[in-house]
């Protein structure tokens, strides 16, 4: 090659022309979206996150979660993810505009996580009582992904006794958002031994077997002769899951998460996550027994005047968990199903987008 | 010439001016011997740090309880801290050592302030031993392949730019009007470098850019670094190798230029494919699904040059140890271009995206093609530092078989797995569960993979510390790997 000057200018052009194309005009388009509102200003979304949310992200990082979790929901007519109940809609490059670290991932080792904040039981849902269950639908939850669970389910020897303890079904007012059918046909899935979901398979909303938790945001009621007698009766080792969880808290809940943070094999046999105890303090209980102490069964339980209470980290990255939730319409966005009707999101508004007539004419759609 | 009709030396070197050239090659190669070797050594080390690393993370991935409940042995601190030993220790250290060698070489002339190499290579040890503590202790960004902490990131900026600017004024003493092919993709790999990690260390750590455009541009960086430097690296490096071993001149420089421009042009380009269906602009994921597949130009041309130079000498393969790991590199550069096309194309990535085979992919790019060729350079650049040749032809043998295989094994295990993965994946009648399971069996198949190439690793650094204890032969003939017939003598 003859002279330098071609060779530096070509180098630097070539350089410049990928740095410039890939991620500053990038930024000029999409780097600066603001968080969308209703006409009164009311409704917006995508709100700034707690203080606890943003240190959970940097846990989260710390600990590698991303290298098996997505946090992304792809389209409906490319992948299956919404079908899946990982979502009720695409994301959006809106949905992140106040995250950062952003991880959407690249690997599915684990589930995607971009809407487990709102597959999380609502608060509501606690003073429901139990048992009630609505046996009208009962009979109808015969859908695919139920029979599938159904064949795992008896592969793993359900006891009967499943069958006597009706958990109860979530009304369909506080099924999960994830759910585009949320219909009553599949919420009270979980009432029946024989149509409980496997815990991976993108749990149909009555999944929700256990007892309710008072909140997201607490702990189960776990004192001494509360709801702890119930959860070693329901152990049978190598069970599944739903049937470990009748003294578990909600599936997806705070409480939840803290025991399957700290021994995810005991919710679920066939997970591949490693276990994060270095989040969690095993300590002499002091007096009362904490209230946030978590509760587990069989070979994780503390010994007998211990408890393992969650480390200000741990309750960070459930907080950050909880908080990942996508499942507010967005204009731009065809939400695919019923409507998310969640804690977060004000149900009206999102059940007169969601149909979605609109996406036709929109960006996204635009897109394909 | 010997008698089985293999030029086993540079037979374009008459008697007379081959002993000045080669007197002067000796001075050369005796000026670069301190600073690459530091390169060298920091570099083995750092790959058996990093292999030891990959065992356990690839074992702990099909057994989650191997190891756990202890933070700094957490799978999800142990995969960090493999690829960043891997990636900034070994990869890096060991492609500038080629790098610095060729340099030299290149333009002639004796190697000019040692003192920035070897400041430079002490700070990137420094740096990296940090950063991996660092993620280890829990301080991670979560970024692929910046997941070092931002004052790490300024250690290794400052190490850079020791050793680039010693580059620049190299360059700047070279002797001769030629500029060789192997001097664009180094030059090349030392300017984008700097920029590519500024601008990634910039864009998202002192003014971060909002939301996805943080994953664009961790995605951007990965792949230009990737393709932009350690491919750089690598593809310089065969191209001097090959002509070099074989003792005969580069077929086209015609091909050479064509397949350089292209290559910086469109493989810069080609970031956003894995991000594919993601939430992003159509046009910025579409616009890398064209360059990956325009990808195929590069790869085509230089393919060809390669294939043309060699032609008719690939039985010197048998003998020489440089050209074997040069020349697998070099086909693997093909294989992991074609399969990069493969898995961008959407109707594909909606299956893959999220699966092994952007495992299997990394690897193929960073070491069946960057490492082995890498390996093959070290082959012919360290006895011309110490002044010894390899003790052990079967060693060498054994290291390249255990290798190849190895990525071999892996490759097809990941790609095996991850298809099968998608396809469960894409499959909603069946529990998630069922796509984790279907991959396990592959994932165990890939940790075997992984103590050959584990194996492998440590023959290469026994072999490679005998070397530096000065305890290689002393003799004018180079190591072969299959005993030549008669004498021969020269350059291998």
């Amino acid at each position: 090659m003859k002279g330098l000057a071609p060779l530096f200018l070509g180098i630097f052009g070539t350089f410049a022309f990928s740095w410039i194309g890939l991620t500053v005009i990038p930024t000029w388009q999409i780097g600066h979206l603001n968080p969308e509102s209703d006409e009164e200003g009311t409704d917006i979304y995508p709100r700034p996150q707690s203080g606890m949310f943003e240190r959970g992200g940097h846990v989260y990082a710390a600990n590698g979660c991303v290298y098996c979790h997505s946090q992304q929901v792809r389209a409906d007519y490319i992948a299956d993810d919404i079908e899946r109940k990982w979502g009720n809609r695409r994301s959006a490059p809106r949905d992140y505009i106040f995250e950062r670290p952003v991880f959407l991932g690249k690997m599915r080792m684990g589930q995607d996580l971009a809407n487990i904040g709102a597959r999380a039981p609502a608060p509501e849902e606690s003073p429901a009582p139990t048992g009630a269950a609505s046996p009208a639908a009962q009979g109808a939850a015969v859908s695919s992904p139920p029979a599938e669970a159904a064949a795992k389910t008896a592969k793993a020897s359900p006891p009967p006794s499943q069958a006597a303890s009706p958990a109860p079904a979530t009304s369909p007012a506080t099924a999960p958002p994830a759910s585009p059918a949320s219909s009553p046909a599949t919420a009270p899935a979980g009432t029946s031994p024989a149509s409980t979901a496997p815990p991976n398979a993108s749990p149909p909303p009555g999944q929700r077997t256990g007892v309710a938790s008072p909140s997201p945001g607490q702990m189960a009621n776990t004192t001494p002769g509360g709801s702890s007698p119930a959860a070693p009766s329901a152990q049978t080792p190598g069970a599944p899951w739903p049937i470990q969880t009748a003294g578990l808290p909600p599936i997806y809940s705070a409480a939840w998460h803290h025991v399957h943070l700290y021994a995810p094999r005991s919710i679920n046999p066939d997970s591949n996550m490693p276990a994060y105890r270095f989040l969690y303090e095993k300590r002499r209980i002091a007096g009362e027994r904490s209230a946030e102490a978590l509760q587990l069964s069989g070979s994780d339980a503390p010994p007998e005047g211990w408890e393992v209470v969650p480390t200000y980290d741990a309750k960070c990255v459930v907080a950050y968990l909880m908080g990942l939730n996508q499942s507010h319409p967005l204009k731009d966005v065809r939400s695919v199903g019923g409507a998310p009707a969640t804690a977060g999101a004000p149900s009206p508004a999102v059940q007169g987008a969601s149909p979605a007539p609109a996406a036709g004419g929109s960006p996204a759609a635009a897109k394909k | 010439m010997n008698t089985t009709g293999i030029p086993l030396k540079d037979p374009a070197v008459s008697a007379a001016a081959g002993d000045t050239e080669q007197l002067e090659r000796a001075y050369i190669d005796a000026s670069t011997r301190v600073p690459v070797l530091m390169f060298y050594t920091s570099a083995i080390a750092w790959l058996i740090v990093g292999t030891v690393l990959a065992m356990v993370v690839s074992f702990k991935l099909h057994s989650p309880d191997l190891l756990s409940g202890i933070s700094f042995l957490t799978w999800g601190r142990l995969r960090p801290a493999h690829m960043n030993v891997m990636v900034y220790g070994w990869a890096s250290m060991a492609g500038m050592g080629t790098a610095v060698w060729l340099m030299a070489r290149l333009c002639r002339a004796t190697l000019r302030f040692p003192l920035l190499l070897a400041a430079g290579a002490a700070f990137w040890n420094v740096g990296v031993l940090i950063g991996v503590g660092a993620i280890l202790l829990g301080d991670s960004t979560g970024f692929q392949w910046l997941e070092f902490p931002r004052y790490v990131a300024v250690i290794l900026f400052v190490a850079y730019t020791l050793m680039a600017s010693w580059a620049v004024l190299m360059f700047r003493h070279r002797r001769g009007d030629q500029i060789y092919i192997t001097q664009w993709y180094l030059l090349g790999a030392f300017l984008w470098f700097p920029w590519l990690y500024a601008a990634g260390q910039l864009m998202l750590f002192v003014v971060p850019v909002q939301g996805v455009l943080q994953s664009a541009v961790t995605w951007w960086y990965a792949n230009n670094l990737l393709f932009l430097w350690f491919g750089a690296i690598a593809l310089g490096t065969a191209y001097y190798m090959i002509p070099k071993v074989i003792g005969r001149p580069v077929y086209s420089y015609h091909l050479a230029t064509i397949g350089f421009w292209t290559y910086a042009l469109f493989s810069s380009w080609t970031g956003m494919t894995r991000l594919v269906d993601g939430p992003f602009p159509a046009w910025m994921i579409t616009a890398s699904i064209a360059a990956t597949i325009l990808t195929m130009i590069p790869v085509a041309t230089v393919g060809l040059n390669h294939h043309l130079t060699m032609k008719g000498y690939f039985p010197l393969l048998r003998y020489s140890p440089t050209l074997r790991f040069t020349v697998f590199g070099a086909m693997s550069y093909t294989v992991f271009s074609v399969l990069g096309v493969l898995i961008s194309l959407r109707s594909v990535a909606s299956y893959v995206n999220f699966t092994q085979v952007s495992i299997a992919y990394t690897h193929l790019g960073l070491y069946a093609f960057f490492t082995m060729t890498i390996f093959g350079s070290m082959y012919y650049i360290v006895p011309r530092l110490v002044g010894r040749e390899w003790r052990y032809g079967s060693l060498i043998k054994l290291h390249f078989w255990a290798s190849a295989y190895g990525i071999g094994l892996m490759t097809l295990m990941l790609l095996a797995g991850g298809f099968l993965q998608g396809a469960n994946l894409e499959n909603p009648t069946l529990p998630f569960s069922e796509s984790i399971e279907t991959v396990l069996p592959y994932l165990r198949g890939r940790s075997l993979a992984g103590i050959l190439m584990t194996v492998a690793h440590f023959i290469f650094a026994y072999h490679f510390g005998l070397m530096l204890l000065g305890l290689g032969r002393t003799s004018t003939v180079p190591t072969f790997l299959n005993p030549v017939e008669a004498e021969t003598s020269g350059g291998h």
